[in-house]
């Protein structure tokens, strides 16, 4: 990308010739047909010999001249060169499609897990004249398959030079584009609070967890349920923490209120990390702290009321093995309001994106 | 492409017995064959533009691998291992693509075509090679979009495990935290190493 000179003079290296005298040449690269609502794709694709019935088809498409490639030898045809761009760009868990279609390759997540995108890199990489690269957002959580950007050479010829600055500076920055898998499995949950450990009210989070766990194929292996007291929370979380365990969860207990004791629980169990407090709506009264490398992670009370809250927002990072901390809590500030749609679609939002 | 006689006799041969699921299987791999316009899929003209999807590890994955030419090693066979007898037949060329499951109701209906055999595998075996197309399979055509790091061709993609160093070719590699590991380091392994001095550590 970037601004194109004004005297950029027009490739030599394309010859143009009209529609009825292209009988019998190859097309230089594909052609896009738009039925409205109906097809976007390839009408045409590179390398068709053109045939006398195919020039209607051409003129209604808007073609009234094609093009004959005669390419040097410093330059580059957009298939061929966007194979290049996207080889660059595709670090662990990123692959791309075989074939580029009207110039454009797909990245596609080579497994489940979580995006990361060097977003510096990114920048400096759409910097460079005649290549682009477009994605979704860094730390969304992707499945195997899925389309995390698109990238292409813009021009239908592409100078050497120029695809190799920008293949050398996806190199160097290398991964532009990659996948964490989430290997933290083995997950403990403590719910606090005498009103459920008195049975005066019936526990809804263990539910809620186990199936958000799920969806990243994690497992909840134990849930206990504590009255608001110190040194059974602590003594909760070091037996947690003693056994096979990759993170352990708390609910309630996170509030203001004097009975809420929960992070003081965990403080007293040995905690050397503790963050309380997160850029995000529903969430703000969030934590989290670190026993060694073991992350116990505290939900508010607003994880029963709301479909989607901070938690969320860092559960796949945590699961893919990130350590947050409270400048990673602050950092969600902008687009950490949920927007409370009447139908969610999260991750297919802008909550949290900038996290 | 043979007939189906032949290419029977010579997939049974090379698979070491003939059976109902080599019926199936050269069967299947036939009509998949002519579903995405290849007529001769192990000639050399041919032979690049298919790639073949099984989904199961059984008599009838021999067979289509026999009809098509479709090979492991060349990359043109994929085995998914989805436990059904099924495959999907891709023309790399024109991006067609068709899955054919065979039909459980099909081990039914094969006494009705055997007339005079008690026998249920001699059943099976005969009635499969004159039931029509539309009993013995599910056809549908579908979309295979096959990415790069699968497709034949040299090795492009190359990563170094992080915890034993063993290399991994074709994008299998997983990144786990900061590392990049092979899938046994990092999802543990199908063997156990006897000496516990070498080989992967099989954690991550």
């Amino acid at each position: 990308m970037c601004e194109t000179p004004k005297d950029a003079p027009s490739n030599p290296s394309m010859t143009r010739i009209r529609v009825e005298d292209a009988i019998g040449t190859r097309l230089a690269h594909d052609i896009t047909e738009i039925r409205p609502g109906e097809f976007k794709g390839p009408a045409f694709t590179r390398g068709h010999k053109v045939e006398e019935a195919d020039v209607c088809h051409l003129m209604r498409l808007g073609k009234r001249h094609l093009y004959v490639l005669n390419l040097g030898p410093d330059q580059v045809h957009e298939d061929d060169a966007v194979v290049e761009l996207a080889a660059a760009l595709a670090g662990p868990g990123i692959t791309f499609e075989a074939s580029p279609k009207e110039g454009k390759l797909q990245l596609l997540a080579a497994y489940t897990g979580l995006l990361k995108v060097n977003g510096e890199a990114l920048y400096a990489f759409n910097r460079i004249p005649d290549v682009m690269c477009a994605s979704i957002h860094n730390n969304f959580p992707v499945v195997k398959g899925q389309n995390i950007a698109g990238t292409r050479a813009i021009p239908l010829v592409i100078e050497r030079q120029v695809l190799d600055q920008a293949v050398s500076l996806a190199r160097a920055k290398a991964p532009v584009f990659s996948v964490k898998a989430y290997y933290r499995k083995k997950i403990r949950l403590l719910i606090t609070g005498s009103e459920v450990y008195d049975g005066l009210i019936e526990d809804r989070f263990e539910a809620i967890v186990r199936e958000k766990l799920a969806a990243f194929g994690a497992n909840l292996e134990e849930t206990r349920i504590l009255p608001d007291d110190v040194d059974r929370i602590a003594d909760t979380i070091r037996y947690f923490a003693d056994k096979d365990t990759d993170m352990i969860i708390t609910t309630g207990g996170m509030s203001v209120d004097p009975d809420d004791v929960t992070r003081h629980g965990i403080r007293k169990a040995g905690a050397d990390a503790l963050y309380y407090g997160a850029a995000v709506l529903p969430g703000a009264m969030f934590q989290i702290a670190y026993k060694g490398e073991l992350p116990i992670v505290g939900i508010p009370a607003c994880g029963l009321h709301h479909r989607i809250t901070v938690f969320d927002l860092v559960l796949p990072r945590l699961l893919a093995g990130e350590r947050l901390d409270d400048a990673d809590l602050a950092r969600f500030a902008v687009g950490g309001m949920c927007l409370s749609c009447p139908t969610c679609r999260y991750p297919a939002c802008s909550m949290g994106k900038t996290g | 492409m043979e007939s189906f006689e032949t290419l029977l006799e010579g997939s049974a041969k090379a698979h070491g017995h003939l059976c109902a699921g080599q019926v199936i299987g050269v069967r299947m791999a036939m009509r998949g064959c002519e579903l995405i316009g290849l007529d001769n899929p192990s000639d050399i003209s041919q032979i690049k533009k298919l790639i073949v999807y099984v989904e199961i590890d059984r008599c009838a994955t021999d067979a289509i691998g026999y009809v098509t030419g479709a090979k492991l090693g060349r990359r043109s066979l994929k085995f998914v291992d989805n436990g059904i007898m099924a495959a999907t037949f891709v023309n790399l060329e024109t991006g067609t693509a068709w899955r054919l499951v065979s039909t459980e109701s099909s081990r039914d209906k094969a006494a009705e075509f055997a007339p005079g055999i008690t026998d249920v595998s001699e059943q099976q075996l005969v009635g499969y090679k004159i039931m029509p197309d539309d009993l013995l399979f599910d056809i549908m055509p579908v979309r295979v979009d096959v990415p790069i790091h699968d497709m034949p061709g040299p090795s492009r993609f190359k990563a170094q495990c992080d915890s034993c160093g063993i290399i991994v070719r074709d994008k299998r590699e997983v990144l786990v935290g900061s590392r990049i590991l092979c899938r046994a380091c990092a999802c543990g392994a199908y063997y156990r190493p006897l000496d516990s001095g070498s080989g992967c550590r099989h954690t991550p």
